[in-house]
C-alpha cells in the first residue's frame, strides 16, 4: 500500500518532467512556465489561507520579489542565481514588518488590508520612475543565462530550461509546503482558524504562528516573482494588479481548500483554460466568475472533489448498460 | 496555588467582579457558584488572561500572572475550558487532542516541515500521550469520529479533553456539565474525580447543585460579582444569604 503511493508520486514526478520534452511549441511552453509560477502562487496563498486569513494583496508580494531581483541583478550585477533569493528576502522583509499589525486583524479586515497593500504596491512602482521606470516598466532583465551542466550547454535564453527550472522551484516549494501542512504544525495552523480564542487557551501564540505563516508565504510569493522577473525579462506594474491577487484566490477555490493538491489542480486548469479558445482569453475575467460560480454550486469542496462525485455517475453508465444482458 | 488578590472588573461602571479573593490549594476541587450574571465566568476570563481586570492580582505558584496573554498563561500550566461546546469542530477527535498536546510535545517548525527522526519520534510520543488522554476522558472508542458530528455530551467531555492535553497543573472547568443528561452527569463527575486523582486541582463554575455539592472541597457563592459565602458544601447549603440569592426571598428552605 505504502510503496504503491510512493510509486504513484514518481510517476507523476516522471509525468511532469518527461512531458515538457515533447512539447516542441513555445507558445505552450510558455503558458506551462505561467501555471507553474501560478501552481506556486496560489499554494503559497493557501498557506496564508489555513490560518484563516485570505490576502488579497499576494500580488504585491510577488511585486516586491520581481522587481527587487531584477533592479539588484541590472544594478549591481548580481547573478540572477542569488538575485532571485534577495528578491524572496525583500518580500520576506516587507512582509515581517507589517505582519505585526496585520496578523491582529481578522477575516474581511485583514483582507482589506492586505488589499490595499497590494494596491499601494502597484502605485509606488508605477510612480517610482528613477527606479522601476514606471508605468513602461523595466525591460532586458537579464536571463539566467547560459550555463554547463555535465558538459550540456543549457541556454535559458530558449523557453525549456526556464520551464525545468519553474518545476524544480515549485517541487521544492510544494514538498516544503506539503510538509508543513500536514505536520503537527499544520493542524495548529488549521486550529487557529477553526477557532483562536481556544487554540490560545491551550497555550498556542495565534498572532506568531499567523506571522510566520504569512511570512513564509510572502517570501515564495517573491521567490516567484523574481523568477518571473528573469524569465519574461520584462516587468511592468499591471501583471500585478489587484487582479492577479483575485485569479490566485479564484485558482485557489475553484481547486479546493480543504487538501493540499487543491491550489495546485485549480491554479493549472485555470492557467490553461483561457488557451482553449480565443473567445475565453477575451472574456478572460466572465470565464473565471463564471467557472467559480460553476464549482462553488456544484463541487463546494473544488475541483479535487471531481472525481468523488463522478464515481455515481460512473456507476449510473456502467449499470446503465448492463441493464440489457440482465433484461436478456 | 492560584491566588486572586482584590480582583476587579468593571464594564463601564458596571461591577462585574468586585474585590474578590480566591485561594486555590494544590489537589483541591473549588467550586465558584451563583445566579446568572453572577461574574463567575468574567473571573475565570480574568483568571486565563482574556480579560484584562481593571484592579487586583491573579498570583500562579507565587508569580504574578495579571494580565498575561491567554497563551502565556496556558504555558504557565493555567488552562480553562468554555461554556459552549468550543472545539476545533473539523478535526477527529484524536486531532482535536494531538493538536492541544503542542505544549507537551514543542515540535519546532523546521523539524516539522523536514520531517526529521526527532519529529517522527515526537509524533510518536504525542499520539500515545493523546491516546492517554482520550483514554482517560473515555472517548478513546470514538478517536477517528470528525468532531463536530458528535454528541454534544461527547463534544464537552472533548473540550475537557482538549484543556487536559495542554498539561495545565490548575484546570478551570467553565459549566463542564450544562446540558448534559443524568448519566452522562454521572460520568463526567467520575471523570473530573479521576483527573483530580492526577494531581490536577480544579476551578470549577457549575450550575448543577447536586453536582457540585458532591464533588468540590470547598465553594465560594458569587451574586452580582461580590463574593456572599465561602465554605464546606454543607455549610454553604446552609446559608442564608445564599439561599436569599438564589430564591430571593427569606424562607428557610433546608
Amino acid at each position: 500500500m505504502k510503496l504503491s503511493k510512493h510509486w504513484g508520486y514518481l510517476f507523476l514526478f516522471f509525468l511532469v518532467f518527461v512531458i515538457p520534452v515533447f512539447i516542441k511549441s513555445e507558445y505552450y511552453l510558455h503558458i506551462l512556465i505561467l501555471s507553474v509560477i501560478n501552481i506556486i502562487l496560489t499554494s503559497s496563498v493557501r498557506a496564508i489561507a489555513v490560518t484563516g486569513q485570505v490576502s488579497m494583496g499576494h500580488a504585491g508580494f510577488k511585486c516586491i520579489g520581481a522587481y527587487t531581483s531584477a533592479i539588484i541583478a541590472m544594478k549591481l550585477g548580481l547573478s540572477p542565481y542569488l538575485s532571485i533569493f534577495v528578491g524572496g528576502l525583500a518580500a520576506l522583509l516587507v512582509a515581517g514588518i507589517i505582519a505585526y499589525p496585520i496578523t491582529r486583524v481578522k477575516t474581511v479586515y485583514f483582507s482589506m488590508l492586505t488589499m490595499f497593500f497590494g494596491i499601494v504596491v502597484t502605485l509606488v512602482t508605477s510612480e517610482w520612475r528613477s527606479l522601476t521606470g514606471g508605468t513602461t516598466g523595466i525591460i532586458n532583465i537579464p536571463s539566467f543565462g547560459t550555463i554547463k551542466v555535465f558538459g550540456m550547454v543549457i541556454d535559458f535564453n530558449s523557453k525549456l530550461p526556464n520551464l525545468y527550472f519553474a518545476l524544480i522551484l515549485m517541487v521544492i516549494v510544494l514538498f516544503f509546503l506539503y510538509g508543513l501542512d500536514r505536520s503537527y504544525i499544520g493542524m495548529t495552523l488549521k486550529s487557529i482558524s477553526q477557532d483562536d480564542s481556544l487554540a490560545a487557551s491551550i497555550g498556542i501564540n495565534v498572532a506568531r504562528y499567523k506571522a510566520i505563516i504569512f511570512c513564509i508565504g510572502c517570501f515564495i510569493a517573491g521567490l516567484a516573482g523574481s523568477f518571473y522577473a528573469h524569465y519574461w525579462g520584462i516587468l511592468n506594474p499591471d501583471s500585478f494588479s489587484l487582479f492577479h491577487s483575485i485569479y490566485l484566490l479564484i485558482y485557489m477555490i475553484v481547486g479546493g481548500t480543504d487538501r493540499f493538491v487543491g491550489a495546485v489542480i485549480g491554479a493549472f486548469i485555470l492557467t490553461l483554460l483561457p488557451e482553449v479558445s480565443r473567445v475565453f482569453q477575451e472574456y478572460q475575467p466572465l470565464v473565471f466568475v463564471a467557472v467559480l460560480y460553476l464549482v462553488v454550486f456544484l463541487l463546494p469542496r473544488g475541483m479535487v472533489e471531481l472525481p468523488h462525485q463522478m464515481k455515481p455517475l460512473i456507476r449510473m453508465f456502467y449499470q446503465g448498460r448492463a441493464e440489457p444482458h440482465a433484461g436478456n | 496555588m492560584l491566588e486572586t488578590k482584590k480582583l476587579t472588573k468593571n464594564f463601564k461602571g458596571v461591577q462585574a467582579v468586585s474585590d474578590l479573593d480566591l485561594n486555590v490549594r494544590a489537589g483541591e476541587i473549588v467550586g465558584i457558584i451563583g445566579p446568572n450574571g453572577a461574574g463567575k465566568t468574567t473571573v475565570f476570563n480574568l483568571i486565563t488572561g482574556y480579560l484584562q481586570p481593571t484592579k487586583g492580582e491573579v498570583i500562579f505558584n507565587g508569580k504574578d500572572i495579571t494580565g498575561q496573554k491567554p497563551h502565556i498563561i496556558a504555558q504557565y500550566g493555567v488552562v480553562r475550558t468554555f461554556q459552549l461546546d468550543r472545539i476545533f469542530h473539523n478535526f477527529s477527535v484524536i486531532h482535536n487532542v494531538v493538536t492541544a498536546s503542542h505544549l507537551y510535545a514543542r515540535i519546532g517548525l523546521w523539524e516539522a516541515a523536514f520531517d526529521t527522526s526527532g519529529y517522527r519520534k515526537k509524533n510518536r510520543n504525542t499520539g500515545e500521550y493523546a491516546g492517554n488522554i482520550l483514554k482517560l476522558i473515555r472517548l478513546d472508542d470514538k478517536k477517528d469520529e470528525i468532531a463536530r458530528n458528535l454528541s454534544h455530551g461527547h463534544q464537552k467531555l472533548l473540550g475537557i479533553a482538549i484543556a487536559l492535553a495542554a498539561n495545565p497543573k490548575v484546570l478551570l472547568l467553565d459549566e463542564p456539565l450544562g446540558g448534559m443528561n443524568p448519566a452522562e452527569v454521572d460520568r463526567t463527575l467520575e471523570i473530573i474525580g479521576e483527573i483530580r486523582k492526577q494531581g490536577t486541582t480544579i476551578l470549577l463554575v457549575e450550575h448543577n447543585m447536586q453536582a457540585v455539592m458532591k464533588i468540590c472541597d470547598r465553594i465560594v457563592v458569587l451574586n452580582f460579582g461580590i463574593e456572599i459565602s465561602r465554605g464546606l458544601p454543607e455549610e454553604v447549603q446552609r446559608d442564608k444569604e445564599v439561599i436569599q440569592a438564589y430564591l430571593g426571598t427569606k424562607k428557610d428552605y433546608t
